[in-house]
């Protein structure tokens, strides 16, 4: 199991500071906001703050290769970053803001990156990606949106849901099938950039939590040959990658929100006190407290183990799907019985507990739900045994 | 600035182009950490607690770091004087901005006295200019070790630091003392040790945290210095400070006055 370095230990340090310092006061605004049924996403004055303050402490392009600009951080230094910057509810991601990175770093051509890669990586231009599809979600590979060929370009037609980012992104990458074959098979990305006609959105959707997702419309939607990312029909691969890394993140952040829960409710467990007695002498509360205390460290360690993994090059599908399950179910847990630990108090939108619950509970859908994670681990034990 | 017989002379130095730091560095309980007394009474508990730079010994990496900025110095030099793993925060004082580190690595506890006698053997050997300290540390709260180098070495101290200004050949420094600001102009080398209000320190960059890892830190014992480091005093037992008892209501200053004079007796 990893050693984590000094050096990891001391932009751990940084990210907390940076977050108990410049993010955690944003915090009351941001419920405020969030309660009287505005946008939880940071104000364009607040964000222009944050990022500068960013900049100044090179906290930019964590995963991006060195010669791109970026800071280049392994896989566990940048975990760890990610469970700081979870502990605060105040909505920030060190730019560039989604793995479509990796996706990008590993099929994008030589024009597309310096077209699209390296504005990204320099945290200038902000993507998207559009896989799901009314009749096809968890199970990506029944998708029906379809492009085809004709002359040089592509005409794209089709739909599109539940797409973050959507109105901020540069460009999206955006997944159709090209060929004949089924499920997997034949599925190609595109990049195709914001003004392009043919690509609408349709509406944008409230979801819990402050989220905002986008139904978008693909209507003989026509991109030149060039926007192809990747291989033709063979995007399925490429597609997965991306969504290992952003598995292993999900698993940091639940530890992070969790660590979060945790602080919040031992110090209330100890100030608060029921027919006589502090709420922290009371056996309920203690087992609420400890099981939170081992499951984070045990999901903790999932993450470092996986991240190590990815790091050496290995595939951590299934490391990564089985995190996916832990960490969000785990944090879905431990959220509750923090909100539960605080009474009345913990139903208010005053204190950021509910927003990490609904954090939590959307993460138990987006990037494939539960239950869909469960099918394929069992699959492989199913077929492969139980040893990892 | 006179210099009694006995106590080191000035190390020679041409100020106007190298004007070397040194800023001491001590591992210390975290500030956030509530300390907790072992329950064998021998000290504090320090197993399994996160440790940091003592506060003020930060405000003194920052201000060598501004001095450095400014070109009124050329090389900081960071010393820590404590186990192997307080090389954490001469790496923390790297990244900061430092250039160098040195270590002297003693186990166990090490009093103001034997620091001073550690700090003063590296001087002679470094030759710094001026040495900026925290004014304490936040674990012993000793508030003694720049006291004591500077009367070692026979140098001038400013103590107590909320400006620093760094001229050629003197420092001007405004000190907070009872009542006010003071200010003392020493000249150099000097010692002066850091107030809280001397300035805000930064959060080391990521840069510059990946920097640090490429800049050296030499590794000493005291015997290296030829210093005894072992403890002069012994300590006999850690208590924690009595509980605060609950306070009471009083319904008036005439009785407050009437409880102070007669059953308090402070009045
Ligand atoms: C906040 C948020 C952001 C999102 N952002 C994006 C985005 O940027 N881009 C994008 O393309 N998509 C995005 N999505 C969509 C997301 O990827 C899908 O919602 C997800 O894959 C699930 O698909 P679905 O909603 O169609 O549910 P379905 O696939 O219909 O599943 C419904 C339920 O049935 C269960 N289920 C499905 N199959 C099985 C099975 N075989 N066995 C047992 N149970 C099963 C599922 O676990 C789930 O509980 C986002 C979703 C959310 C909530
Ligand atoms: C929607 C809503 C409407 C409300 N409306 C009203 C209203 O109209 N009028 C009104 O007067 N109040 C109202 N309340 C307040 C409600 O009655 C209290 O929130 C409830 O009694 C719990 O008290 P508390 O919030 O102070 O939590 P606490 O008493 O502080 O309890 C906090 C947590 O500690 C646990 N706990 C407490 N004691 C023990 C113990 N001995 N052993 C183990 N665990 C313990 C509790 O189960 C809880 O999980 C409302 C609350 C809500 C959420």
């Amino acid at each position: 199991m990893t050693m984590i370095s000094e050096e990891a230990r001391m932009l751990q340090d940084l990210v907390a500071k940076f977050v108990e310092r410049d993010l955690m006061p944003l915090e009351p605004a941001v419920l405020a906001r969030e309660a009287a049924g505005g946008k939880w996403a940071l104000t364009d004055a607040e964000e222009e703050v944050i990022l500068g303050k960013c900049t100044e402490l090179g906290l930019w392009g964590l995963d991006v290769p060195e010669a791109m600009g970026g800071a280049a951080l392994d896989t566990v230094t940048r975990m760890l970053l990610e469970e700081e910057i979870a502990r605060t509810i105040t909505p920030f991601e060190f730019p560039p803001d989604s793995p479509n990175l990796h996706m990008m770093m590993a099929v994008a051509n030589e024009d597309q990156r310096t077209r699209y890669l390296q504005p990204y990586a320099d945290g200038k231009a902000k993507s998207g990606i559009a896989i799901s599809e009314p009749g096809a979600g968890g199970d990506p590979a029944g998708m029906i949106t379809r492009a085809r060929k004709d002359g040089d370009d592509w005409v794209i037609n089709g739909r599109k849901i539940w797409v973050s980012r959507v109105p901020a992104a540069d460009f999206i990458i955006v997944m159709a099938r090209t060929g004949e074959g089924k499920r997997a098979e034949g599925m190609t990305a595109f990049i195709v950039e914001k003004d392009t006609p043919g690509f609408i959105i349709e509406r944008e959707i409230r979801m819990i939590g402050g989220r905002l997702t986008y139904e978008l419309v693909f209507d003989d939607c026509r991109v030149p040959e060039r926007q192809v990312l990747g291989e033709l029909g063979q995007g399925y691969v490429p597609m997965q990658l991306r969504l290992n890394v952003r598995r292993l993140q999900m698993g940091a952040r639940c530890v992070g929100m969790c660590r979060r829960a945790v602080e919040m409710m031992t110090e209330q467990a100890k100030q608060r006190v029921t027919f006589g007695v502090p709420l922290a002498d009371r056996q309920a509360i203690q087992w609420w407290i400890a099981d939170a205390a081992i499951k984070i460290h045990a999901t903790r360690l999932m993450v470092l183990s996986a991240a190590e993994k990815m790091e050496a090059g290995h595939d951590v599908k299934d490391e990564a799907s089985m995190l996916k399950v832990f960490a969000t179910e785990m944090a879905g847990e431990v959220i509750d019985q923090a909100m539960q630990t605080f009474g009345a108090m913990g139903m208010t939108k005053e204190l950021p507990l509910h927003l990490f619950a609904q954090q939590a509970r959307l993460m138990r859908i987006y990037e494939g739900p539960t239950e869909v994670h469960r099918m394929a681990i069992a699959k492989r034990v199913l077929r492969r045994g139980a040893a990892f | 600035m006179r210099h009694s017989p006995g106590v080191a002379a000035p190390p020679q130095q041409d100020t106007a182009q190298a004007m070397k730091l040194l800023v001491p560095v001590k591992r210390v309980v975290d500030y956030n950490v509530k300390v907790r007394v072992k329950a064998d009474g021998t000290g504090v508990e320090t197993a399994n607690v996160k440790m940091s730079m003592n506060p003020f010994d930060e405000i003194a990496v920052e201000e060598a770091v501004r001095l450095k900025e400014k070109g009124a110095a050329t090389e900081i030099i960071a010393v820590s004087i404590g186990p192997a793993a307080a090389a954490e925060q001469i790496r923390t004082a790297l990244a900061m901005g430092a250039d160098r580190g040195i270590l002297v690595e003693v186990e166990g506890a090490v009093e103001p006295l034997a620091v001073a006698k550690l700090l003063k053997a590296i001087i002679m050997k470094e030759e710094p200019g001026l040495i900026i300290l925290g004014k304490q540390a936040i674990d012993d709260d000793m508030n003694a070790t720049g006291q004591m180098l500077a009367a070692l070495m026979g140098w001038g101290q400013g103590t107590f630091a909320s400006k620093v200004e760094l001229a050629a050949d003197s420092v001007t420094v405004t000190r907070e003392v009872d009542g006010g600001l003071e200010t003392v102009k020493l000249t150099l080398p000097a010692i002066v040790t850091a107030d809280l209000r001397l300035n805000e320190p930064r959060y080391a960059s990521l840069p510059n945290i990946m920097k640090a890892r490429k800049k050296p830190i030499e590794n000493l014992k005291p015997a290296d210095l030829g210093v005894d480091a072992s403890p002069r005093l012994t300590t006999l037992k850690v208590e924690e400070p009595p509980k605060r008892q609950a306070g009471r209501k009083v319904g008036s200053v005439a009785e407050l006055v009437d409880k102070l004079r007669n059953e308090a007796k402070v009045i």
